[in-house]
């Protein structure tokens, strides 16, 4: 009875427990959605402690943006005339349209800082060493394919917070020695934001970047499994092997792999044994099928608790007081504000310092930190490595400064950029009736 | 030979099973969750409501032709969408159902102001302001943050010192603009009489006539407010204010103006700030804008004979 009840209960479920190696490893190798995974993946990478499963949720977040993306552009309108109108009909009109917004919106807030601490978690294991140098280039990349999807989908409502948002960016972008002008004609498509402005954000948030951000994710992905899994292995080999871990020159294509790198198969293969790993179907998929359930859930009901903003619409005659970016540009309008330096007659531009240079210098070194970083491999796949101390501390001290920087921006500034603390009533500001 | 799996105690199943059960019982009460908001709408009870009425006052064929859901007027040649007939049910109702009923289903007290703007050509808010669009109260009636065109309600009037038939003339005068005095609005016309008198073009450039003295006025009701100076102003910190105050006395808020202390009743100089906020940008086609020459017409206390030829029967 109780078997009968447990085999009713397997069939209603459908659950899936693979009777030998050889099936579960068909499982992935035959289905064509599955045959980009390993067959088997370390235990040591499944552990939820190392990585926190942080990209695998920034991957369900470009999904659940790419899905409700698309189904919001069944309602879009990109003209200056219509677009707001639009977006108020989904609010008012469209059944769930709400909902829909919100949760595309709340997901694309959500991927900026979960990218960015899926970099940090990154950053503070270490794994970025030797071939993975590579694949956090292209995790650079990501970050900026983000950021620029983000920005680019912040102005299509066309209300005054969207419109006054991109006149700042815009302008930041302006302040950039020599190229500065010509690229913000390219951005704007004129001088002034317009219909041209709009179309060009539209084209970018729904098509290129998109694509551009999914070919890269591809890459992503194939890089792991070609640098042999996550660097969450790499204590394991290390303790493993009494020889230093160069492998032989027959098996290499390069000691300092940055396009190149040791085979798949040697790779995932090397030193570790069968307790090591697990077959990926069924225990890869369900944690990914969890992550990605854990993920919509959030989204979801962040889009029930609260709405997304919108404002009046976009009328270049008002500006609003304050202006500010988006909040995940917030930071370097901050240091444009305050690094502004008057010295007599001359003028320090906090544009070109502030909004210019601190970031071109930070991603710079974010890029090349990879190889830069002399800290012992041993360091390698574990959190908070004591030899790479001083580099974490920097790091966080960093991360920190711009979160301080976002706080004040977001919380702390008021008319005329002025800064309020909490509690200090901020001045009414006066209206038309 | 192939193996077969040995179960293992720490197997990811058992650690994963219970999460994934969790997490898909969350996923779907967040599911019905946004299916019972969807359908508890602000604007339910009152469809529910309306047939209810329709049939009681007679109309029972009509009450059962009542289909619920959202209603719109909808103008795209005015890009006015307004969805307030989701819940003014009764607004074309007048002949039927007395003005007696509550809000919002109190029939639109009709006559010749609606005779001569039919609801299907002029919606609603172009004369009441408010966001068309939304389709719950406050939203409608108030807009939300960064909403500069809110419902003129009795109380929004009161707080000027106006009824709300008043202060909704700013808003009548977006189209009248152009008619030398026009039936049933009063403090425009009020204000159009003060503005010949006073002769204020002498000094402001209106429409491509006037002085330089001072600014432009042809758009001042687009003005930002926050780039006004109220520190001399006594009271609410709004441009309607602000105007009363400098019409009466601009050397008060503005202490080295040129422009001379009227010290005007105040009922004067809110009639001008009516008329001055009612100067803005409008993209009306030219069907919505009346010919200046009928307004005026009507106005004569005997019926003018007008030599045109596609003059209104009805004045
Ligand atoms: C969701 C339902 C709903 C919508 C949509 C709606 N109203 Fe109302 N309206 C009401 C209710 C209920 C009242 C009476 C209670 C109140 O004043 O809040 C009311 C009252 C009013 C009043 C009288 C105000 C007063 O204080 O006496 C006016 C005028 C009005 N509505 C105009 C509009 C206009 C114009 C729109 C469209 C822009 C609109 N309403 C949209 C429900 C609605
Ligand atoms: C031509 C201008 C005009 C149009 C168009 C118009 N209204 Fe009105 N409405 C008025 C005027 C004028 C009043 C009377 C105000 C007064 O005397 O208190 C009024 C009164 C009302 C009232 C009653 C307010 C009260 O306190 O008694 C409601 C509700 C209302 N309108 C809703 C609507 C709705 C809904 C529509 C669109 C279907 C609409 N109106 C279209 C001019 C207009
Ligand atoms: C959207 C533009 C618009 C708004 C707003 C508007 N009107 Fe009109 N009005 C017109 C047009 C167009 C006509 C001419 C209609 C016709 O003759 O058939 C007209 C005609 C009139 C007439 C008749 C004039 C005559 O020659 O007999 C009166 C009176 C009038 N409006 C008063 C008002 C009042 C009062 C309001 C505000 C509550 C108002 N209007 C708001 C466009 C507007
Ligand atoms: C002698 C010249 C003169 C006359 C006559 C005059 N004004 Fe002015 N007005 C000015 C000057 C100068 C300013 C600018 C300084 C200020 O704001 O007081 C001004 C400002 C204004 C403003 C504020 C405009 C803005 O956006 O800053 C308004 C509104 C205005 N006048 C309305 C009127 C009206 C209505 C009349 C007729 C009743 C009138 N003025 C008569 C000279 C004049
Ligand atoms: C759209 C954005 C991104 C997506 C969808 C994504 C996805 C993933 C996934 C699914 C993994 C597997 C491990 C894990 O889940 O943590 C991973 C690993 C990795 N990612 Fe990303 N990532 C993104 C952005 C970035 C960024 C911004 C960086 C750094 C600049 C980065 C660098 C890396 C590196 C180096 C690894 C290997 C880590 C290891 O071996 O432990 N990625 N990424």
């Amino acid at each position: 009875m109780r078997e009968r009840l447990s085999k009713l209960w397997r069939t209603l479920a459908w659950s899936w427990s693979p009777a030998s190696e050889r099936e579960s490893s068909e499982a992935i190798v035959k289905n064509f959605w599955l045959h980009w995974f390993p067959v088997k993946v370390a235990r040591a990478s499944m552990d939820f402690n190392y990585s926190f499963w942080l990209g695998t949720a920034s991957a369900a977040l470009l999904a659940i943006l790419t899905i409700t993306g698309v189904m919001l552009m069944f309602f879009y309108v990109p003209s200056t005339e219509r677009a707001y109108g639009s977006i108020k009909d989904l609010e008012y009109a469209v059944s769930f349209g709400r909902l829909l917004r919100n949760q595309h919106r709340w997901a694309a807030e959500g991927m900026v800082a979960v990218v960015f601490i899926h970099m940090a978690r990154v950053f503070f294991t270490g794994a970025y060493r030797g071939p993975r140098a590579m694949n956090w280039l292209v995790g650079v990349a990501l970050l900026f394919a983000t950021l620029l999807l983000s920005f680019t989908g912040y102005l299509l409502p066309w209300d005054q917070l969207a419109y006054w948002a991109v006149t700042v960016g815009t302008g930041i972008a302006r302040q950039a020695p020599i190229v500065g002008n010509t690229l913000a004609l390219i951005l704007l498509g004129g001088n002034q934001i317009g219909q041209q402005t709009l179309l060009r954000f539209y084209v970018m948030h729904v098509f290129f970047l998109p694509v551009f951000a999914w070919i890269l994710f591809g890459y992503h992905m194939w890089r792991v499994r070609k640098d042999g899994g996550l660097a969450a292995i790499e204590p394991l080999r290390n303790a493993r092997t009494s020889t230093p871990r160069e492998t032989p020159a027959a098996k290499s294509y390069s000691l300092f792999g940055v396009t190149v790198g040791t085979s798949v198969a040697v790779r995932s293969s090397m030193q570790l044994e069968e307790r090591d790993q697990v077959a990926a179907s069924p225990n890869l998929i369900r944690r990914m099928m969890l992550v990605f359930l854990i993920v919509f859930n959030a989204t979801l009901a962040a889009a029930l608790l609260f709405n997304a903003p919108l404002e009046g619409p976009a009328n270049p005659a008002v500006t609003p007081n304050p202006a500010k970016a988006p909040w995940y540009f917030v930071w370097l309008q901050e240091l444009v504000a305050s690094t502004t330096i008057h010295l007599g007659p001359y003028t320090v531009s906090g544009a070109l310092l502030g909004g210019i240079l601190v970031p071109g210098i930070l991603l710079a070194i974010l890029a090349a930190w990879p190889f830069l970083d002399q800290s012992p491999r041993e360091a390698e796949g574990l959190w908070f490595a004591r030899n790479r101390n001083r580099q974490n501390l920097v790091f966080a001290a960093i991360t920190g400064a711009i979160i301080i920087l976002i706080f004040v921006g977001v919380f702390l500034r008021g008319p005329y950029w002025r800064l309020y603390w909490p509690g200090m009533p901020r001045p009414a500001m006066p209206t038309l009736m | 030979m192939e193996q077969p799996l040995k179960p293992s105690p720490d197997s990811y199943e058992a650690r994963d099973f219970g999460w994934l059960v969790a997490m898909s019982l969350l996923f779907f009460g967040l599911v019905a969750i946004g299916f019972w908001r969807e359908y508890r709408t602000e604007w339910g009870p009152y469809q529910h409501e309306f047939p209810e009425i329709l049939g009681h006052y007679g109309k029972g064929e009509e009450a059962r032709k009542f289909i619920p859901g959202i209603k719109q007027i909808w103008i795209p040649q005015i890009a006015v969408t307004d969805r307030c007939i989701t819940c003014h049910l009764g607004y074309d109702w007048s002949a039927i159902l007395p003005p007696s009923l509550a809000q919002p289903l109190t029939p639109h007290p009709a006559g010749d102001l609606i005779a001569k703007h039919p609801f299907e050509k002029f919606g609603c808010t172009p004369c009441h302001g408010g966001q068309g669009w939304a389709t719950t109260v406050n939203a409608a009636h108030i807009g939300g943050p960064g909403w500069i065109d809110p419902m003129l309600t009795p109380a929004l009037a009161a707080s000027q010192g106006l009824t709300m038939d008043q202060m909704m003339q700013m808003r009548c005068n977006f189209c009248h603009r152009h008619d030398e005095a026009t039936p049933g609005m009063d403090v425009i016309n009020r204000g159009k009489t003060l503005l010949r008198k006073r002769k204020c073009i002498l000094c402001h450039s209106i429409e491509g006539r006037g002085g330089n003295t001072g600014p432009e006025l042809t758009y001042e009701g687009d003005s930002n407010p926050e780039l006004y100076d109220f520190s001399r102003v006594a009271g609410q910190k709004t441009f309607f204010n602000w105007n009363v105050q400098h019409l009466m006395h601009a050397s008060r808020i503005t202490p080295t103006t040129q422009m001379p202390d009227y010290n005007m009743p105040i009922d004067d100089a809110r009639a001008l700030t009516l008329l001055i906020l009612s100067w803005r940008r409008q993209s009306f086609p030219p069907e919505y804008i009346p010919a200046p020459s009928e307004a005026a017409a009507a106005m004569q206390p005997t019926p003018a004979t007008t030599p045109s030829a596609n003059a209104p029967e009805h004045h």
